[in-house]
């Protein structure tokens, strides 16, 4: 194509059409290619030839126009809803009359399942190198917390479920609520500014809990900023999402998962019932033990009474089992003993004779034996 | 003076301290006394912890859309 230009005071002008035509040949030789974003602003109407939306970068939200012609559109059956990941093949081309940048859409694919689990297994192994993941992140939930976080869709089988149990389990229980999206294009966003605005008020513990789904109803529980926000969030964070087999990325990034709304009702406050049987039991405890140091107090008390009473007689028989040692000595120490085997005292009379110098013929002298005396006269 | 009423876990784990401590038998009768009392004050502060409370499930008002 030649884009004619036009010669002004020695200056070359073009004209809008011009411009944009050129624009449009260079535009031209750029190869048609796939372009992957999420739909929205989808526009079709049955008198309209071509079919309109925008495609949006989930990232960092920008936008990209595209049109397809509405036979191919419709041959294709997609059903397409709004805020739908897709890939799109196409080239881009200039709508010379507005000078607007658009993408020429020959065909489009549904995002699938395939590429949704390479995209959530990517972003998983680059938090898991964060460490977003880890067992030492864990933090231990409140055993009797103050007022618990729930985020959960305005469905009401998941949240009545958490609701009843906690409060079946635990009457006591305080709990806000905070109702959000929980699929949808607008899910992640909102659970995001859920997990902020409950943690703001004071919550101590946080509960995200969502029933069963398809795996595409699950994903904005594997979203980045969601699973951002649950690892960051200040307080413990119970997940409960989807069914047990079921692992979006806030379950790994969550302080603990729980594989049902249940579940985590029955993790997150304690049971009255068991409350009440631990207080019994500590109770009987208290009595037990304080019966047993009181007994041990009478028992003691006892023993030193019966001791106390004992002591006068024991001393007595103490002392009478001296007085038979010593009577047992002196029995010893008596001449009767020595006299008992032969043995006799010669007096005249009152000094013992001791030597045979000390008496002379004819004295008169008086033995003593065992068992009496006699008289006698030296001879 | 009388001393702030505690929460259910303080309570708790007051009532457990003065069970281990008469379970080990070396409180003189005075103090065998007056920590059997304040266990027995302590279950009822559980107790009626237990039974009376109520909480509130409380809705967050919320922007629409967010």
């Amino acid at each position: 194509v030649k884009v004619e230009a036009m010669e002004v005071d020695g200056r070359k002008v073009y004209s809008v059409a011009a411009f944009n035509e050129g624009v449009a040949s260079w535009l031209a030789r750029l190869p048609t290619l796939w372009v992957e974003g999420e739909v929205t602003e989808l526009r079709r109407q049955d008198r309209w030839a071509s079919v309109f939306f925008t495609l949006k970068d989930p990232e960092n939200g920008a936008c990209l126009a595209a049109q397809m012609p509405r036979g191919r559109f419709d041959a294709l059956e997609l059903g397409l809803g709004d805020g739908e990941r897709v890939h799109v093949f196409g080239r881009p081309e200039l709508y010379e009359q507005r000078g607007e940048l658009r993408l020429k859409v020959l065909t489009i694919e549904r995002f699938g399942v395939g590429a949704h689990l390479a995209a959530l297994e990517r972003l998983k192994q680059l938090l898991a190198t964060e460490g977003l993941f880890a067992a030492e992140r864990k933090r231990a939930l409140p055993r009797f917390p103050k007022l618990i976080g729930l985020v959960t869709g305005n469905d009401a089988a998941a949240k009545r479920d958490v609701l009843t149990h906690i409060t079946q389990r635990f009457p006591a229980a305080n709990v806000l609520v905070a109702e959000t999206y929980v699929q949808g294009p607008r899910a992640a966003a909102a659970i995001e500014s859920a997990i902020g605005e409950l943690c703001e008020r004071g919550v101590d513990v946080l509960v995200l809990a969502r029933g069963g789904g398809s795996f595409e109803d699950l994903l904005p529980f594997s979203d980045e900023c969601v699973v951002r926000a649950v690892a960051s969030a200040p307080v413990p964070v119970v997940s409960a999402v989807g069914h047990e087999q079921d692992t979006p990325l806030c379950d790994l990034a969550a302080d603990v998962r729980a594989s049902t709304p249940t579940h985590a009702a029955r993790l997150v406050v304690p049971d009255v019932k068991e409350l009440r049987a631990a207080l019994e039991r500590r109770r009987e405890a208290l009595h037990r033990a304080g019966r047993r140091t009181g007994e041990r107090h009478v028992l003691r008390v006892t023993n030193a009474h019966e001791r106390l009473r004992r002591a006068p007689l024991l001393a007595l028989e103490r002392k009478a089992a001296r007085l038979a040692t010593a009577h047992a000595h002196l029995g010893a120490l008596s001449p009767l003993a020595t006299l008992d085997r032969g043995y006799a005292i010669v007096r005249r009379g009152d000094d013992v004779v001791r030597a045979a110098s000390e008496v002379d013929a004819g004295d008169a002298i008086s033995v003593r034996v065992a068992d009496g005396s006699f008289g006698a006269v030296v001879g | 003076v009388t001393a702030p009423t505690p929460s259910f876990e303080e309570a708790q784990r007051e009532l457990e301290q003065i069970v281990e401590r008469l379970e080990r038998g070396d409180a003189d009768v005075d103090e065998l006394t007056k920590l059997w009392e304040r266990g027995e004050e302590l279950y009822r502060i559980c107790s009626a912890k237990l039974e009376g409370v109520r909480g509130k499930i409380e809705e967050l008002s919320r922007e629409s859309g967010s």
